[in-house]
């Protein structure tokens, strides 16, 4: 004759009904432990044992509370802090690498003055120029010196280059002329070609007869792209140009649209450090297209953001609607460009 | 309204309760609590409340360093806890809550980092998973290292009750 022995169930554990209280356990375990809790008294006293110890150890920890209510501050104003801390990293890089520019070209210069007075046959003895002041009117040691060594460093002396004081799209069209006399140093040039344009659909390109842009490679483009002043833009464009408040507008490039679709535009801006943003507003597939041809990979691209669609009349009648992207990028790091994006506005 | 800013409004005030409970700054963990948030905005983390509490507790350990280096006295690290700022009591009860205060800030102050982590992290409203990804723990022993931290709690708070009526009476 079988004897069946009769094990008794497992009672269940103290942290899993910690677990159990704190509604940490998938719903199989728990509907386990409520069939067993609704039949084993051991494990009902447990768990008013566990739920007690739960409830006075929240009971004091709510006394460690620096205030009894805790009222967060305006979420605007965190927002405000953001932006000016992102500002503030903006401008120290600008200063970082203005500094860095600036001890390059001193060191040029220096470098370059030492290198002509001692390469020089004729060079005039006697006579040091501290390497600081090579580009200032020579202050001459201690002797006075002759009249024709003081007229050979003026003819020597190098003048300072002046970095170019950064003005908006406009003022710098307008003073172009007056400031080429000047000797300056040419701000970082803007190669929008070979950031986002392909060669052959630059400006530059478009009057040159030298690489004609093959035909299969226009089936894409098939509208030229111009570069053009941000008021000539302003005109064609209407409201649908893209700009980041606060950055200064170095250039614009527009390639227009079909017939009743907005031009797909290309706003370059440059930070407080130089760095040079393009904003691209576009059909989606247009921007999706510049996207690919960006050439770099340290170049970054921000999310896209949805602007107004256009709305094309189809030729079997009806009205056919492009939606349009606007996607910001640069050398930045895509939680700026995001941030960028955030705050670029439509014209 | 964006998934951050829902966030900063449900849990600005666990994120500094958070923060009191390891500096014991009330200023200090407001100050903090908004900084957690600020780099929020920036990282824009993918799991913004695990990654809030992540940062909260890096600022707290930096500035509990900070103040070791000031010298001063943290209770969470020191024998003799001495919060370094309590809640302003009333006038009629403040020698009791203010005795109230030290046997609750001595009974944490008990536990070990890990179970006192687990125990905050827990109070502040985050997950078993959660509260493992932070502490490196695996999500089964969250559970034993919670019932393990309350216990102890208990114990230690009424260790020092026991003692406190003992040495009033």
């Amino acid at each position: 004759m079988t004897e069946w022995i009769t094990r008794p169930a497992r009672h269940i554990p103290e942290d899993e009904l910690h677990a159990y209280l704190d509604q940490a356990l998938s719903r199989s375990q728990c509907a386990e432990i409520e069939t067993h809790l609704s039949t084993c008294r051991a494990c009902q006293a447990q768990r008013a044992s566990v739920a007690a110890l739960r409830d006075r150890t929240t009971a004091l920890l709510s006394g460690l509370s620096p205030r009894p209510v805790i009222v967060p501050p305006s979420y605007l104003t965190l927002r405000e802090r953001h932006s000016h801390r992102l500002a503030v990293a903006l401008w120290r890089a600008r200063i970082k690498r203005s500094s860095l520019w600036a001890a390059a070209v001193v060191a040029a210069v220096g470098s370059g003055w030492v290198a002509r007075s001692v390469m020089d046959p004729h060079r005039l003895p006697l006579v040091t120029v501290p390497l600081a002041q090579a580009s200032a009117p020579a202050p001459i040691a201690s002797a006075p010196a002759p009249r024709d060594v003081a007229a050979e460093l003026e003819r020597q002396a190098i003048p300072v280059p002046i970095p170019e004081r950064r003005t908006s799209f406009a003022v710098r069209q307008a003073g172009m002329g007056a400031r080429s006399s000047q000797a300056v140093v040419p701000a970082p040039r803007l190669q929008l070609a070979s950031l986002v344009i392909p060669a052959a659909y630059s400006p530059s390109a478009e009057k040159s007869s030298i690489n004609p842009p093959a035909a299969a490679n226009l089936r894409p483009f098939n509208r030229i792209w111009r570069a053009v002043s941000w008021e000539e833009a302003l005109q064609i464009a209407g409201s649908g140009l893209p700009y980041i408040e606060g950055l200064t507008v170095v250039g614009v490039l527009l390639q227009p649209g079909g017939p009743g679709e907005r031009p797909t535009v290309i706003v370059a801006q440059q930070d407080q450090s130089g760095e040079i943003i393009q904003s691209i507003e576009g059909p989606i597939a247009k921007v999706s297209e510049l996207l690919q041809r960006q050439g770099t990979a340290e170049m970054h691209a921000s999310e896209a953001a949805r602007t107004p669609p256009d709305y094309v009349e189809s030729p079997g009648g009806g009205v056919r609607r492009t939606l349009r992207n606007l996607i910001v990028t640069g050398r930045l790091p895509v939680d700026s460009l995001n941030a960028l994006a955030r705050m670029a506005a439509i014209r | 309204m964006d998934d951050l800013e829902r966030l900063y409004k449900t849990h600005y005030a666990a994120v500094v309760r958070f923060l009191y409970r390891k500096i014991w700054d009330a200023d200090r963990a407001e100050d903090l609590a908004q900084e957690v948030f600020i780099r929020a905005m920036a990282h824009r983390p993918e799991k913004p409340r695990a990654w809030i509490f992540a940062v909260a507790a890096n600022l707290a350990r930096d500035e509990a360093r900070a103040a070791i280096r000031r010298k001063k006295h943290l209770t969470l690290l020191k024998d003799d806890p001495i919060p370094l700022s309590t809640p302003e009591p009333s006038a009629e009860d403040s020698v009791e809550r203010e005795e109230r205060w030290a046997r609750v800030t001595g009974a944490l102050a008990a536990l070990t980092e890990r179970d006192r982590d687990v125990l905050l992290l827990w109070d502040a409203g985050l997950s078993y998973p959660e509260i493992a990804a932070q502490t490196g723990l695996a999500v089964g022993a969250v559970g034993t290292t919670l019932a393990r931290a309350r216990k102890r709690l208990i114990e230690a708070h009424d260790r020092m009750d026991y003692q406190a009526g003992a040495a009033h009476s």
